[in-house]
């Protein structure tokens, strides 16, 4: 299957990008690594009339500490995110990232990329909604900043508007005593989740949960965030525990039908499972007192 | 852990295309420089397959689930259905020929062979560069990661036992990191759909319509596609057969299906060459140097380059000698020619054995001439396909036969 015809622009400066975007009044598509794009014009399910391509624009590819948070530009690929040692100030995003397809598409794919997708099933508009990132997007009337939190309105549909370029995300870098939790249930390694869930808790000084918060995909037209404080000070982070206390909020947070691939049921069942798991595993790590990568 | 501190690509040059527009990309494929002109929306696997004749990258699902086309761009594997070419300026990029020479395979493709880890063999060129990729990039990873690390190419004989097989054995033998690929040098690539060559020739010049007439014969620096080495005895004294090997133009004319069509000086030809075999006709125009014409050892040595108006390429480094004998003369061709395009994709030993057969040809319209003194006949026709192909097979029974009869 190949891409319908499209006029190509690179441009090397922000605002051509911005400039392109909106001389082609609403026909324009933003590619950068085009590992979620490029299958969407082969099946033709998009028709884009111009295609921008802002891996020339200077600037995009930065990846940086800034404050307390890391930047993480538009053109960033995943894979550089993956071993760069920046990015081990954000615990969750290197949990997340091994899930992100397969390696073959996280050396292209890039981080912004996947986020102005925003496909439901998607990992790191995940954890961004998890972490509160903030990002930070460029048009016609200057730049402006929105929480991911904020920016998901659906399937595939963001506070983006069709001559905007999502020019950069800045993630909180975590401090000694916050633990993290990644997991997904896909039919293979590397394919879109079934369920999946990313966790964060905070502890204070004297070990106590400050805050926790959970994020469902894969079971939603978006990711879904949820405070999840309450229960895990009630349950002292037992993960047995958790899989009773968290059975409302799951009942909640799943609201798609069933598929080909699993059942509303299912997805439930599957949802509660890894979210006790990795709730009770970001508890244990916050109260241990070092942010950590891995199990 | 290899990290990957700079940006991807640095040779990105600003672009604007319309829809029914081309773009120049410029990158570097198994360590040639190429420049196409391309629409935008042509993928790298079609690029690489259709533009440079480089059919080893698969083409699949074409949306970037099975990992077929699986290539290395910048040392990191990526799918190639899921490129623009035109996004690849600047940038490296190694297929599957250029992982190994047919003669030294790259280690992985040996332990692929050893284990039988390639059944229909339709997804090695993948598997054997996202191997390459894991192995290269993250050495340290364990047998246990293999399944999860190798899922991004999918398999439809479901041979991943050995294949897993495979990988974690050439991890093992190469712990300090595996060989680079070792078959990138550069070469001339000629797409299947024919047209101008796409290699650029010197490091700025600009790709020609006929670069044949205005580039120098430069041969690739690789292995040659074919190696040949024909010795004929002929009964024709030494000075009746260097009267021919010395007048280029009675030489050309003893070439099956050769004809010399103009003379350039500094002892550059132009020509053309026709071969037929079966169904495939090629018309070759090209040009030819001699380099080297000494009567006292009896050397004449030639270098051709020709290309077919199908997207067929070949060039050679040819040498005569001729000795004398007490019966006569002996012959001797060497040749080392390279194949491009549609014609590489011959068997290796047929395309072999046809050459070989010119060349015996050749030997014989030499003989011809120097004993009659006459242009041989039938020099401007083709070469009968039919005999040349019956040749080429009795030929090679009578081999087998030998072989049998041997043991």
């Amino acid at each position: 299957m190949k891409a319908a015809p499209f006029a190509y622009a690179r441009p090397a400066a922000l605002s051509d990008a911005v400039a392109e975007l909106v001389n082609a009044d609403g026909g324009g598509k933003v590619i950068a690594g085009g590992q979620s794009l490029v299958p969407v014009l082969a099946m033709r399910l998009a028709r884009p009339t111009t295609l921008v391509d802002i891996n020339a624009v200077t600037g995009l590819d930065a990846l940086r500490a800034v404050g307390d948070r890391l930047e993480v530009g538009a053109t960033v690929r995943q894979r550089r995110v993956e071993h760069a040692l920046e990015s081990a100030q954000v615990p969750l995003l290197r949990l997340a990232l091994p899930w992100v397809g397969h390696r073959e598409l996280r050396s292209r794919g890039t981080v912004c990329g996947s986020l102005a997708h925003a496909d439901p099933a998607a990992e790191l508009p995940a954890v961004a909604c998890c972490l509160d990132a903030e990002l930070r997007l460029a048009g016609p009337d200057g730049e402006r900043t929105v929480r991911a939190r904020e920016f998901y309105a659906g399937a595939m549909t963001t506070a983006l508007r069709p001559e905007d370029v999502l020019v950069a995300v800045s993630f909180p870098v975590a401090g000694p005593r916050e633990g993290f939790g990644f997991a997904e249930i896909a039919r293979r390694h590397g394919d879109f989740a079934l369920a999946g869930v990313a966790a964060h808790v905070r502890a204070d000084d004297a070990g106590d949960v400050s805050a926790a918060t959970m994020t469902a995909f894969g079971v939603s037209d978006r990711p879904v965030t949820r405070d999840v404080t309450g229960l895990v000070r009630a349950t002292g982070g037992d993960r047995s525990e958790l899989v009773g206390a968290l059975d409302d909020v799951v009942r909640e947070l799943v609201d798609t039908d069933g598929d080909a691939h699993a059942s509303n049921g299912y997805r439930r069942r599957l949802l509660r499972a890894l979210a006790a798991r990795e709730v009770a595993k970001a508890h244990r790590r916050a109260v241990r007192g070092t942010a950590e990568v891995g199990a | 852990m290899t990290s990957i501190e700079e940006p991807v690509q640095k040779g990105l040059r600003p672009v604007r295309a319309e829809a029914d527009d081309t773009v120049e990309v410029r990158f570097t494929v198994n360590g040639t420089p190429v420049v196409l002109d391309l629409p935008a929306r042509v993928t790298l696997a079609d690029a690489l397959r259709d533009h440079l004749g480089l059919t080893g990258t698969h083409v699949g699902c074409e949306h970037g689930v099975c990992g077929m086309c699986t290539v290395l761009v910048d040392g990191e594997a990526a799918r190639a259905c899921l490129l623009f070419a035109c996004q690849l300026d600047g940038a490296e990029v190694v297929t599957v020929e250029g992982l190994g020479r047919p003669d030294d395979l790259h280690p992985l493709q040996e332990s692929f062979g050893r284990n039988h880890a390639l059944q229909c063999g339709f997804c090695t060129p993948g598997f054997l560069l996202s191997a390459y990729d894991l192995l290269n990039n993250e050495p340290e990873v364990t047998d246990e990661e293999l399944p999860a690390e190798l899922s991004g190419v999918i398999c439809r004989c479901t041979g991943y036992r050995n294949i897993l097989t495979a990988v974690s054995e050439t991890r093992a033998a190469y712990p300090e990191g595996i060989p680079e690929p070792g078959n990138c040098a550069r070469r001339t690539l000629v797409g299947r759909s024919g047209g101008r060559s796409a290699t650029v020739a010197e490091e700025h010049a600009e790709p020609s319509d006929e670069p044949a007439r205005t580039v120098e014969i430069v041969l690739p620096e690789g292995e040659p596609t074919i190696a040949v080495q024909v010795d004929t005895a002929l009964d024709v004294p030494f000075d009746e057969v260097w009267r021919v090997l010395a007048d280029v133009h009675v030489l050309a004319g003893c070439l099956p299906g050769a004809e010399l069509t103009e003379e350039l000086g500094e002892q550059l030809y132009a020509g053309r060459a026709q071969v037929a075999v079966g169904p495939i006709k090629l018309s070759f125009h090209g040009i030819a140097r001699v380099l080297e014409q000494d009567r006292e050892t009896g050397t004449i040595r030639v270098l051709a380059e020709g290309q077919d108006t199908g997207g067929a390429r070949t060039q050679a480094d040819i040498t005569l000698r001729a000795s004398a004998t007490a019966a006569g003369t002996d012959l001797r061709a060497d040749a080392a020619v390279y194949l491009t395009g549609r014609i590489a994709q011959f068997g290796r030993a047929l395309a072999g054995d046809i050459s070989r057969r010119m060349f015996e040809q050749f030997a014989e319209s030499v003989r011809q001439v120097a004993t009659t003194g006459e242009a041989p006949q039938q020099s401007h026709a083709a070469p009968s396909a039919f005999r040349m192909v019956v040749a080429t097979l009795v030929d090679r029974i009578k081999r087998i036969g030998r072989r049998r009869g041997g043991e």
